[in-house]
């Protein structure tokens, strides 16, 4: 009895370990796809040569500075956006939450746009200041959206989390266009692109100001996946496992708010990806938040990807930016979802 | 034998030494000798030290492209919107063969290019700390004048990226003259009456402002009557060009009005308006149809020059 | 007994109190159209504004400004809000949904983005046969949404409703967007998308107003049944109601309605919300009375929203859309917080 049980684990344990390795393959042959796509032309060959020190100067210029930082923050904001939405759903047991569904983008967004609108580009703290706005913008519209959706002796029922959100945020961009409109045009082109979510700061430094903030707030997510697991079982019994939960809970939403804003600073508004990736991770491993993190991690880095090569491929030399292609793949299976859920 | 060579190479490298230092701590501004042969260092709008190479071969102007040909420059690539759809048509004679790149210079294209001198016409071209990544293309010079309306300043600053100041300063006079020649004819021809160049693209209507791109021709240079609405509609206006409301511009008293139709191609449904045709100077003939490929939405030496040329035009017919 | 009239009130329908919100608010209505109508960039005055319409004089500036450009605008606005209105009090009385508005339920998006196509491929087609477009745009929009709800699990609950509206529009609009940077129609469709009636011209009105008259009329005939349908579809069947041909024929009301008024004045939300639920509390539940009573009211609150929208920042005007909805956000708030129970 006491063999198979262990048998089992290691059955379950090689399929995720293959899961895994299969998204990073997957996410490597996009990357090598990815690096091919654009404007000037590289063989394979070149890029692999050039990967190797072997190019040519314009070559290494074109791929170390042009394509590759963006392919890095593509990667990036896919996990902070994937990790958020899976401690969203695992926090607020709400199968359909999602950073950009519950409006924390559009907030995040609102104050980001703001600051870059009375700021222009002039000096380069804005870049570093970017997350701490986003997640100054993000927590707010978080806080807002918990207060009004809770209800005494009732608590958060999920469905009217999802319309406050959704509410909340028709109203941030209402509000946001009708601050933009007094901006002048270049600026208002630039908010134009940010809120249909583009992959904008595609430069090393968009790179490092977002990379210590994903760094420490994934690894203290995925320290805290047992608690996840706990919280997952439902209020009485992580009472009843001792675990304080209101505590717990609110120290992880912030971490979500703070994983969404500071992606979604240097990405501009991309929905859907924090309800795909967990999504997709859950049917393939399972609600196991050890192994669910990584696996939603690695699916959303590969979503937002796909996404935005295609995006830069499709209309050469022009770009679609990667949150119309997002939507376009994510709002369907978002339709799937709610056709599936049980109230 | 091998000795002069020998001397030669140390003559010449004392040479390049020498020029390298006197470009490095004299400011362009003073009388060279043998113009724009060594590399110097310019300092830009937004503080950068730019490294302008001797003689810089391919550049890239973007929407600069004016004052490139009025000082004899032939760019690698000129601006363009919507992918070659829309360009800078007034200047074609000039640069009849040159490609083009779209307006927002994305890094990659620039690079296809292999240029050797990026300028930049502004601060937001390089919006989002992108000036570093183009600067690793090819030196980058952020071009900035005090007022975005102010094309002799931007002229000038662009003679001094090339060390060509005094063509700039050449190039300046002779437009003064013609304007001064025209202001002349104009008091003549039609003294005191007013005049207004509006634009309509898309079913909206837009007219420019007292002193910048063709509103400076107008009012600064050839010393128009200028209309009360566009006295009004300019001290509030953020851009070159204000939107106006068709019944705003049926208040419009200008006796001449210069008209810029990017509407032609999809029937132009405004002109059709009673409201429209209710307009003084419409009523009385005295409107002026351009194309929007023509120089008017424009603003450069050569843009306002021909400017002139379809003032003095419409006014003699 | 008097807790229990009380209480049972808001059921019954209140003929008198009809009358003067009918009257009163078409009074409203003349008051605020006339001052749209002299509210602009000429100063005209309200006399100006009579003689205009009454003996109208082709030879003064100021009589050309109203006729052609102030009267036609206004007009639409009332048309436009007449329509939005009309069309979420019929859904919300069909559907017993409390939360239905054209805007939310994704048939302003479907009709949008057929608008979007049709902008694209011909873009000098006459109104004539824009709107057509527009009509088979809502009936998009309404198919995927209804037919999302109705493969639910859980059936067609009114949130779960609001919920894959959201995400059909979210679709919708990326798809919009996506066509608009493809034919680089994008400047035009951005300030249209927030919604604006400055470019009305009487050729619209002359289109719609058929289509309007017809829908209308039909809204009216139908009301008796709706206000049956409103008290449940075992009650109504129980009185020899087909509900079947109301429910088809309430919903083609609808999409002629939404599709002819998005087709003016664009994706507007809100209206059809907000409206019914002050009708509903003005002059209870009886649809005969409720549905005069939204043509009166919304023409009102649109018509309010653009001359609003005139004077926030003039010269240049702000989107009528954004405006709404940061009226209609709240109030949406607060009947999602009170669960989508109460109709």
């Amino acid at each position: 009895m006491k063999l198979s049980m262990t048998q089992a684990q290691r059955k379950v344990r090689t399929k995720n370990l293959w899961v895994l390795t299969s998204l990073v393959i997957l996410i490597v042959i996009v990357f090598m796809i990815s690096m091919n796509t654009g404007y000037i032309k590289l063989s394979p060959l070149e890029v692999v040569r050039t990967l190797f020190g072997l190019g040519t100067a314009q070559q290494a210029l074109v791929l170390f500075d042009f394509r590759l930082p963006r392919i890095v923050l593509s990667i990036l904001v896919g996990m902070g956006l994937a990790v958020s939405g899976c401690v969203l759903q695992g926090v607020t047991r709400n199968a359909l939450a999602d950073p950009g569904i519950l409006g924390i983008n559009a907030g995040a967004g609102l104050v980001v746009m703001l600051f870059i609108s009375f700021f222009p580009s002039t000096t380069d703290t804005p870049v570093f200041m970017l997350p701490i706005l986003a997640f100054t913008g993000a927590g707010a519209t978080a806080a807002i959206i918990y207060v009004l959706s809770y209800k005494r002796h009732e608590g958060i029922s999920p469905i009217r989390l999802l319309l406050t959100g959704i509410a909340v945020a028709a109203g941030i961009s209402s509000a946001t266009i009708i601050l933009t409109l007094r901006l002048s045009p270049e600026n208002y082109q630039f908010v134009a692109t940010w809120l249909a979510g583009s992959i904008w700061g595609s430069n090393w430094k968009f790179v490092l100001s977002l990379l210590p903030w994903l760094i420490v707030l994934l690894l203290f997510v995925y320290l805290k996946a047992n608690v996840l697991n706990v919280l997952n079982l439902g209020d009485l019994t992580a009472i009843g496992l001792g675990a304080s939960i209101e505590k717990e809970r609110r120290i992880l939403l912030a971490a979500a708010v703070g994983l969404a804003g500071a992606s979604v600073s240097v990405s501009g508004g991309i929905g859907f990806v924090g309800l795909v990736g967990p999504h997709l991770a859950r049917q393939l491993v399972g609600a196991r938040h050890q192994v669910l993190i990584p696996t939603a991690a690695l699916t959303g880095a590969l979503l937002v990807l796909v996404a935005d090569t295609i995006g830069r491929w499709i209309l050469q030399p022009s770009e679609i930016p990667a949150g119309i292609v997002v939507a376009i793949i994510g709002a369907p299976y978002f339709l799937y979802l709610l056709s599936r859920l049980q109230d | 034998m091998f000795n002069s060579k020998k001397v030669l190479a140390s003559f010449l490298a004392l040479f390049i030494l020498l020029a390298g230092c006197s470009a490095k701590k004299e400011t362009s501004k003073e009388v060279e000798i043998d113009v724009a042969t060594e590399e110097r260092t310019l300092t830009d709008a937004m503080g950068h030290e730019v490294t302008i190479p001797a003689n810089p071969e391919r550049v890239i102007a973007s929407y600069l492209e004016d004052n490139l040909v009025a000082l004899g420059i032939t760019p690698v690539a000129q601006w363009t919107v919507n992918n070659g759809a829309s360009i800078q048509a007034y200047l074609q004679e000039e640069l009849k063969d040159i490609p083009t790149i779209p307006y927002d210079l994305p890094f990659e294209v620039v690079t296809s290019f292999a240029p050797d001198l990026l300028i930049m016409s502004g601060a937001e071209a390089v919006e989002g700390s992108t000036y570093e990544q183009y600067s690793k293309i090819a030196p980058t010079y952020v071009l900035e004048v005090e007022n975005n309306s102010d094309w002799r300043g931007k002229l000038l600053k662009v003679g001094e990226v090339f060390d060509k100041t005094e063509e700039a300063e050449k190039v300046l006079a002779a437009y003064d003259e013609k304007a001064k020649e025209t202001k002349t004819f104009i008091q003549e021809s039609i003294g005191e009456e007013s005049a207004a160049a509006i634009w309509l693209v898309n079913n909206n209507f837009f007219i420019v402002g007292d002193n910048v791109s063709s509103g400076a021709v107008l009012y600064e240079d050839l010393g128009l009557t200028m209309p009360n609405v566009v006295k009004e509609i300019s001290s509030t206006a953020t851009g070159n060009w204000s939107s106006i409301s068709l019944e705003k511009l049926a208040e419009l008293d200008a006796d001449h009005l210069f008209l810029i139709n990017s509407d032609k191609g999809n029937g132009a449904e405004m002109l059709k308006d009673p409201v429209w045709k209710d307009i003084p100077a419409v009523k009385n003939g005295n409107i002026y149809e351009f194309e929007a490929e023509t120089a008017w939405l424009y603003s450069g030496p050569i843009a306002n020059s021909q400017i002139i040329d379809d003032v003095i035009e419409s006014l003699t017919k | 007994m008097v807790a229990s009239s009380e209480l049972s009130a808001p059921k019954r329908s209140r003929p008198i109190r009809a009358i003067i919100v009918l009257f009163g608010g078409m009074l409203a209505l003349l008051l605020a159209i006339g001052l749209s109508i002299s509210f602009g960039a000429a100063d005209i005055q309200l006399a100006t504004v009579w003689t205009a319409v009454f003996s109208f004089n082709p030879d003064v500036t100021a009589h050309q400004i109203i006729r052609e450009i102030r009267l036609p605008r206004v007009l639409g606005a009332a048309m436009v809000g007449a329509c939005f209105a009309v069309a979420g009090a019929l859904m919300q009385g069909m559907t017993r949904n409390p939360l239905a508005d054209s805007g939310l339920l994704g048939i302003n998006a479907g009709a949008a983005f057929m608008l979007a196509i049709c902008f694209a491929l011909w873009p000098s087609l006459p109104y004539l046969y824009v709107i057509l477009f527009s009509f088979l745009g809502a009936g998009l929009g309404a198919g995927i949404v209804y037919g999302v709800g109705s493969m639910s699990r859980g059936g067609l609950t009114p949130m779960r409703l609001v919920l894959a509206g959201a995400a059909v529009s979210a679709l919708l609009g990326a798809l919009s967007e996506g066509v608009a940077l493809y034919f680089r129609i994008g400047q035009d469709l951005a300030f249209w998308y927030a919604g604006g009636v400055s470019g009305t011209k009487w050729i619209h009105l002359q289109v719609m107003s058929p289509w309007l008259l017809a829908a209308m009329i039909g809204a009216v005939i139908l009301s008796r049944s709706i206000t049956l349908l409103s008290l449940g579809e075992e009650v109504s069947i129980g009185l020899g109601q087909r509900t079947k041909t109301i429910k088809v024929v309430g919903m083609v009301i609808v999409l002629i309605l939404a599709g002819a008024a998005v087709s003016v004045v664009g994706a507007v939300g809100f209206v059809g919300l907000v409206v019914p639920h002050l009708t509903r509390f003005l002059v209870g539940h009886d649809y005969r009375w409720i549905i005069p009573c939204s043509i009166v009211l919304g023409s009102l609150l649109v018509v309010l929203a653009d001359l609003g929208a005139r004077m926030i920042n003039p010269p240049y005007e702000t989107p009528i859309g954004a405006l709404i909805a940061l009226i209609g956000v709240p109030f949406f708030l607060y009947l999602a917080r009170k669960g989508g129970k109460e109709i």
